[in-house]
């Protein structure tokens, strides 16, 4: 099969799936609700997936998802406002405070980066529950109007199709982006600072300004989740969270456009079939497995598997002759 | 808020405690960086599996715990070899982010294999010592911190034995201080790997010994807070530096005992970070660390 | 981009897997023979113990109530049987939206039973509550889950404790009870206010008790001094720190509000190390055989508040129930229920008899018959021996008790005996030899 040449044709047929899947749901809330928080999730993983292209990897996202989901909610309970509206305004609340930890975190490398974010996710729990339980509501959390109100006909399906416009204007910002001039900078840090920085590369602000970016987007996917759930708490702001658009990046492709998605998809569908089967830890046995498979054996993603296979059989095939 | 002599005295020594476990916990992570230039992030999972070991042979056979010690900490070698071997080994040296994503695999496989294996129910085990105090000024001191306490000085001593004295931990140091040098002059620096990685471990199934016998439950889940204050502990005393590490596990121990005292105890996770993010703003590289890598 | 033309090989392969779920997923499954009940439990993650548990009791009584002969419904003029769908809510927000959505269209539930952590429940109530299903909740302990405003909860049915109700009776407790007994012991005046400290676990079951425990005081006027509020963090280990604050702060009596991996921990730390020799306070959710036998002596003459125990049956009329349900679930599963469990096969039970009293399994007739419903009082001791939610708030209210735990040299563990309220204390509640009160 001839990819290069279908290749023009694959995101809009990708996107006309995606369009079908209320339809072929044949009126099963659980595909719709499935595929809905799969979304919320490839918003979110495609995020997190923008700041590591910029050679930043962040343990602590769910900062961002929880700080957008309790900006937007908490406007949009406290002033009325439409969710639809709130959303962005949790996404610039994130990018806000995105712009204030990238400030600490840009001279940081690696792990200490890692450990930085991933503390930041536990002080801003903590503030949450403490310092600003008075306006957040504390560990009781606090109620998030319907994105879609439920007097609007066939409200989960419009939700869902609102919810899928935002991945796909997010990817195609993100592909523009990576596209030019930004995509060509995060590059170059990413391989080496210090080279960057020698051809006329300020790796400081390449750097807060994919956080910047990074933290709203999240922001954005955190508000979704919660309008859709109806109500926040500071679970929101867990390790877990955290860690999933790790593992969906990673498993579905690092750095590339289409690895969150395909990881999503790949996980979720894997992660559904396997409750099937009733099993429960060995699920996230399963799932730790499959990312340090991923990361030993296949370190750009599902998404290089056909070239890797490709590859492999030609390898052999040249071996052969 | 009040404070007088004896609490204060008290909050100390809890905090002394404590940070024992931080301290092999770090010495561990230290020990591996040093030598590998990586970091594990699912080194809390060996403590937690350390504990369990400890407990299941405890079960079985009944023998003081203490002593299980000896058991413990081969198995959690042999562990740690076998995680570098299979899964450090082939990542090595192509991105760091793969590191840490490969930590965190582990993580989940750690924590979900030990709940299929010994269950997700809490566990604890009872020293044989417990009932036994030592008056010291006005509060009784169990007998059960001190020895703790006299274990954690006798491991890492051993340790700076093992560095210092053996040929094999001039090898270990040499490979730590420059990689290629050693290779070069013939060590075997694969096996280097292996070795540290596999102390790192088994000083942390030490750690989890002492985390059983002191009395503390522990269950699949209970090793990702320490291990992360572990490392922070060691970005605070610098990055390959195990004095630094030692100190940074005391210092840390008494900070977290006294902000629980003064802030409370919903801050007892945050303030670490927040110490971590104060002094990374400062320094970069970590109080002590070694400029670059 | 190269690898766009890979978002369709992943679309190919959602819209195969959509499309087959779809055929296999026979939605006419349901026969009208049936009365189908959807048990949302945690069966993965760290709520799972008490999933298990609400599932498995959920199955004792559906097989109980079949083995009778199921349901009869008026509107059909026949008996029906029950049904039990398992909603594994993973114990995340995520999964507990998946497990209730898939019951609701594709298991078709009637109704909805279980759900056990409050952060999870409120993320799928609205759900539930467009799709006008019956809820009947079970295991989680928030006030907030009938009393939200932003959502309908009038199909929901609170069958749990709040913590506004355990913390209500345990502190109505200390003030009866502990507060004299302190005074007489010790030459008090009567009127020295009892000083209580509170070392809460940091969440919103911890501060729920900690606010009951403040809004009784006040409302009651009682003579209690909180000389203490302590958080911990959820799943600590270590209390040493807390506990040498707290008993800086000279308490009479010490309530946890934490859960058993925190409580054992702590009350050993308490008793052990830091040499606090006090009376400790329990919630209910520790009742549980794991509780005693962690303790040990340590746990000699502490106190639990508790609705379903392991070791004790409250008298009157529920006590053969109790014994029938406990004796059914350890041959099946082994082991004794939890009250999380107890709770669940009432609510499996009160489901049935909806039906019955609706005549029909339609949701909101279902609904409209539980506002009303008045079911005898099951393994659990019920305030006017009927559970109902004819209340503004659709909440049941449990007779809770206070249970102080005593050695039982014979056994080598710990043994409760009910020591209020009045009407069903067995023994009176003593304060032992080695008890120290706070300052005079």
């Amino acid at each position: 099969m001839d990819l290069e040449r279908l290749s023009p044709y694959l995101p809009w047929a990708g996107l006309a799936v995606a369009l079908l899947v209320p339809p072929l749901s044949s009126g099963s809330l659980y595909v719709l609700t499935t595929a809905t928080i799969a979304v919320v999730f490839m918003i979110y993983a495609s995020a997190w997936n923008f700041l590591a292209a910029s050679g930043q990897g962040s343990l602590g996202h769910a900062a961002f998802f929880g700080l957008g989901a309790y900006a937007s909610a908490l406007t949009a309970s406290n002033f009325g406002l439409p969710p639809v509206l709130t959303v962005l305004l949790g996404g610039l609340f994130a990018a806000g405070i995105g712009l204030l930890i990238g400030l600490t975190c840009v001279r940081l490398k690696e792990w200490f980066l890692a450990m930085v974010t991933f503390g930041f996710a536990i002080i801003i729990q903590t503030l949450m529950v403490s310092q600003f339980a008075g306006i957040s509501g504390g560990w009781d959390g606090t109620a998030a109007p319907a994105l879609v109100p439920s007097t609007v006909p066939f409200a989960p399906w419009v939700q869902y199709y609102l919810i899928l416009a935002v991945l796909v204007g997010v990817l195609l910002a993100f592909r523009h982006l990576l596209a030019g001039r930004i995509g060509l900078a995060f590059a170059a840090i990413r391989e080496n600072e210090v080279e960057a920085r020698a051809s006329g590369i300020d790796p400081v602000r390449y750097k807060l300004l994919a956080f910047c970016i990074s933290a709203c987007v999240a922001g954005i996917a955190g508000a979704l989740e919660i309008h859709q759930f109806g109500y926040v708490t500071p679970e929101v702001f867990g390790t877990d969270i955290s860690f999933w658009p790790i593992i969906y990046s990673i498993s579905g492709g690092l750095g590339t456009l289409a690895g969150p998605i395909v990881g999503t998809l790949a996980v979720t569908l894997l992660w559904e079939g396997l409750r099937g089967l009733e099993l429960t830890y060995a699920r996230f046995v399963l799932i730790g497995l499959l990312l340090v498979l991923v990361v030993i054996f296949l370190p750009n993603g599902l998404v290089s598997l056909p070239r890797r296979l490709r590859e492999w059989r030609r390898g052999r095939g040249g071996a052969r002759e | 808020m009040t404070l007088d002599p004896g609490t204060l005295l008290q909050i100390l020594f809890w905090g002394l405690y404590a940070g024992c476990i931080y301290i092999l916990l770090a010495t561990g992570v230290n020990l591996i960086f040093g030598v590998m230039k990586t970091v594990n992030f699912a080194h809390g999972e060996l403590l937690m599996i350390g504990a369990y070991v400890t407990w299941s042979l405890f079960v079985l056979t009944g023998v003081n715990p203490y002593l299980l010690l000896v058991a413990t900490v081969p198995v959690l070698l042999a562990l740690g070899v076998a995680v570098e071997r299979l899964a450090f080994r082939p990542v090595l040296g192509s991105n760091k982010l793969n590191e840490i994503f490969l930590s965190i695999g582990l993580i989940y496989l750690f924590q979900n294999g030990a709940a299929l294996l010994w269950g997700d129910d809490y566990q604890s085990l009872r020293s044989p010592f417990e009932a036994i105090s030592v008056p010291i000024a006005d509060f009784r001191l169990p007998l059960d911190y001190l020895i703790i306490i006299g274990v954690t000085v006798a491991v890492l001593v051993g340790l700076q034995l093992l560095l210092r004295r053996t040929r094999l931990g001039l090898a270990l140091r040499a490979t730590s201080q420059n990689r290629k040098a050693a290779m070069l002059s013939g060590i075997d620096v694969e096996r280097m790997d292996m070795l540290a990685f596999g102390l790192g471990a088994a000083l942390a199934g030490a750690a989890g010994t002492l985390w059983a016998v002191s009395g503390q439950v522990f269950d699949p889940y209970m090793g990702s807070v320490p291990a992360i204050k572990a490392f922070a502990i060691v970005i605070l005393g610098g990055l390959g530096s195990i004095p630094g590490a030692i100190l940074g596990g005391l210092f840390y121990g008494l900070a977290e005992s006294t902000a629980t005292y003064t802030l409370g105890g919903a801050w007892k996770d945050a303030i670490s970070f927040v110490l971590l993010i104060i002094v990374l703003v400062i320094r970069p590289t970590g109080l002590f660390g070694e400029r670059g890598e | 981009m190269r690898y766009t033309g890979l978002i369709l090989i992943a679309g190919v392969v959602l819209a195969a897997v959509l499309v087959a779920g779809c055929s296999t997923e026979p939605a006419a499954t349901e026969t009208p023979a049936t009365l189908t009940v959807g048990v949302v439990a945690s069966m993965t993650g760290p709520a799972s113990t008490t999933g298990k548990d609400m599932w498995q009791s959920a199955q004792l009584a559906a097989d109980e109530i079949n083995a009778k002969g199921g349901v009869f419904v008026k509107s059909l003029g026949k008996n029906m049987t029950v049904r039990l769908v398992q909603g594994d809510d993973e114990s995340t927000r995520e999964g507990g939206q998946k497990a209730v959505t898939r019951m609701i269209t594709d298991d078709r539930v009637d109704v909805l039973v279980g759900g056990f952590s409050s952060a999870v429940v409120t993320a799928h109530q609205s759900i539930v509550a467009e799709n006008g299903v019956p809820y009947i909740i079970t295991g989680a302990s928030s006030p907030t889950i009938t009393r939200r405003t932003d959502i309908n909860t009038s199909m929901m049915f609170h069958h749990c404790p709040t913590t506004d109700d355990y913390g209500e009776k345990t502190t109505l407790f200390v003030d009866e009870t502990v507060r004299p007994a302190v005074n007489e012991k010790f030459g008090f005046p009567p009127g020295r206010p009892l000083r209580l400290a509170v070392v809460y676990q940091d969440s919103p079951y911890g501060k729920g008790v900690l606010s009951a425990v403040n809004e009784t005081i006040t409302t009651h006027g009682l003579d209690i001094e909180l000389v203490a509020s302590e958080a911990f963090k959820m799943g600590e280990t270590d209390f040493r720190t807390i506990l040498t604050s707290v008993k800086a702060k000279k308490p009479d009596v010490i309530y946890p509000a934490a859960f058993l991996n925190e409580q054992v921990p702590m009350m050993t730390q308490a008793r052990r190390d830091v040499g606090l020799d006090t009376i400790f306070l329990a919630v209910e959710c520790n009742d549980d055989p794991d509780y005693y036998k962690g303790l040990g002596q340590y746990g000699d003459s502490s106190v639990i508040e508790s609705r379903f125990s392991p070791y004790a049956i409250p008298k009157g009329p529920i006590a053969a129930k109790v014994t029938a349900y406990r004796n059914g679930y350890s041959a099946r599963f082994g082991g004794f229920p939890g009250m999380m469990g107890a709770s669940t096969y009432e609510g499996v039970y009160v489901a049935v008899a909806a039906a019955e009293k609706a005549g029909s399994t339609a949701r909101a007739e279902l609904a409209s018959a539980l506002s009303t419903i008045a079911v005898p009082e099951m393994v659990e001791s019920m305030e006017g021996g009927v559970i109902s939610f004819a209340n503004p708030f659709r909440e049941s209210r449990s007779n809770l008790y206070m249970e102080q735990l005593r050695w039982d040299a014979g056994l080598q563990e710990l043994r409760p005996v009910i020591v209020w309220p009045a009407e069903l204390m067995e023994s009176p509640f003593t304060l032992p030899a080695w008890y120290r009160p706070g300052s005079g």
